[in-house]
């Protein structure tokens, strides 16, 4: 049986795991699943109803019939893959190895302290992705060159402007309308200017959101999918409005 | 000849896809099944498309299903769920074209509101395409997650150490 005390350090612990993992990046039934899973091991059932911006989390003592439920914000964190995959390791190891919950909160803050991938090396891969990616869309040398280079430009200025901690629908609008102004430089070119120019743009497509708020629809939470995917559409349309920008001054080279 | 734009098409997949994964912060261990991945599907929607006769939605399908299938079997050498492997190699298949067009075509459809022609064929441009691009990135979606309805306790276990791993624990 726990006492209040210990259901209350289970109850905040599972808040902020479940909070940190829908922040970064993670579908709703997996988080849902991995914080269950942390109360299986500290022999609790735990509850969570999850929303765009906050989560109702409960705890239940099985034995004592003790409940507590928290109302808990998510943080607006940068989507990782990395914490996503290590966060469900550290959740089963739980339930194999008997962890209590100060192993389970330390190795929590260990995960959650790695450094992230270098921005330096994002910068580049992504570069060479947009390039590649013209290359799929029937893009010439002469246009792939012109995209990793306004891709280069795009993604730096989103960098900068995140880091400044922007408004990131502005932040959008803006990387798309300068990765897109970059490669209209492509119309001066004998190449295929119109695929450069809808490629520059694309690294921007918030893919996970997009995939997350289908998965969620799917697998039943439809209020939180749907509302996840209205979030990708509006950065959709953030990116439409800088390209559209674009269109605008070179649409006359572009017939 | 054919080969050879197979190849090529699955190669520059696969950069676009680590480039576009490493976006999102994935593990390291993960980069080279994330590249294989999007080689085999986008090497996959390619031959559909071009051998097979199919539409982009339905191809899109198909490859999107093969990742996902792709990414089942592969995440518990490297302990990775699902999504952490066919996201970033689905998102060379997002239809950017079609999305460029869709933009444009609005963008010369509010332009040319006095002619009526012009206006009639912006306007069918503007929902062809959109129509494409939706359907494309819908199908992707929900061919990637549906090994997780099929193989559901696998699909939640990928990150669990194998048993034995856990017995000599």
């Amino acid at each position: 049986m726990k006492t209040t005390q210990e259901l209350t350090d289970i109850l905040d612990f599972a808040a902020e795991f479940a909070t940190y993992m829908l922040g970064s990046g993670v579908h709703t039934s997996r988080t849902v699943r991995c914080v269950q899973r942390i109360g299986i091991s500290q022999g609790v059932c735990i509850q969570l109803t999850a929303f765009q911006k906050s989560v109702i989390i409960t705890v239940r003592d099985d034995e004592s019939r003790e409940v507590l439920t928290r109302v808990v914000p998510i943080p607006a964190l940068p989507i990782s893959f990395e914490r996503n995959a290590d966060m469900g390791a550290l959740s089963w190891d739980a339930i194999d190895d008997k962890l209590t919950l100060e192993e389970i909160r330390a190795r929590y803050d260990r995960l959650v302290s790695k450094p992230r991938i270098d921005p330096m090396f994002v910068l580049v891969t992504v570069g060479f992705a947009n390039a590649s990616f013209c290359r799929l869309f029937g893009g010439d040398w002469t246009a792939m060159s012109i995209v990793f280079t306004s891709t280069l430009v795009g993604l730096a200025a989103k960098q900068r402007m995140q880091a400044h901690g922007m408004n990131h629908f502005l932040i959008f609008i803006i990387s798309a309308f300068i990765a897109s102004l970059c490669a209209s430089a492509s119309l001066r070119f004998p190449c295929t200017s119109e695929v450069a120019i809808a490629t520059s743009v694309l690294f921007l497509v918030p893919g996970v959101p997009l995939i997350n708020g289908v998965i969620d629809i799917v697998e039943g939470h439809i209020l939180i999918g749907c509302s996840r995917l209205m979030n990708a559409m509006l950065l959709v349309f953030c990116i439409a409005v800088g390209l559209s920008a674009t269109l605008l001054m070179v649409k006359d080279s572009l017939l | 000849m054919i080969a050879v734009d197979i190849i090529l098409d699955g190669a520059f997949a696969a950069v676009a896809a680590i480039g576009f994964g490493a976006i999102s912060d994935p593990p390291l261990r993960a980069f080279p099944r994330i590249a294989l991945l999007a080689a085999m599907g986008h090497a996959l929607r390619f031959c559909l498309m071009h051998f097979a006769g199919l539409d982009i939605a339905t191809a899109s399908l198909f490859a999107a299903m093969s990742i996902g299938f792709g990414s089942l079997a592969l995440g518990r050498q490297v302990r990775c769920p699902m999504t952490v492997l066919y996201i970033p190699a689905l998102l060379p298949m997002i239809p950017g074209i079609y999305a460029y067009r869709t933009v444009f075509s609005l963008v010369m459809l509010l332009q040319s509101l006095s002619d009526g022609a012009q206006e009639l064929r912006y306007m069918q441009a503007f929902f062809l395409n959109a129509t494409i691009t939706c359907s494309v990135v819908f199908m992707l979606a929900v061919g990637a997650t549906s090994p997780i309805f099929v193989f559901k306790r696998r699909a939640f276990s990928l990150t669990r150490r194998n048993r034995r791993q856990v017995k000599n624990k």
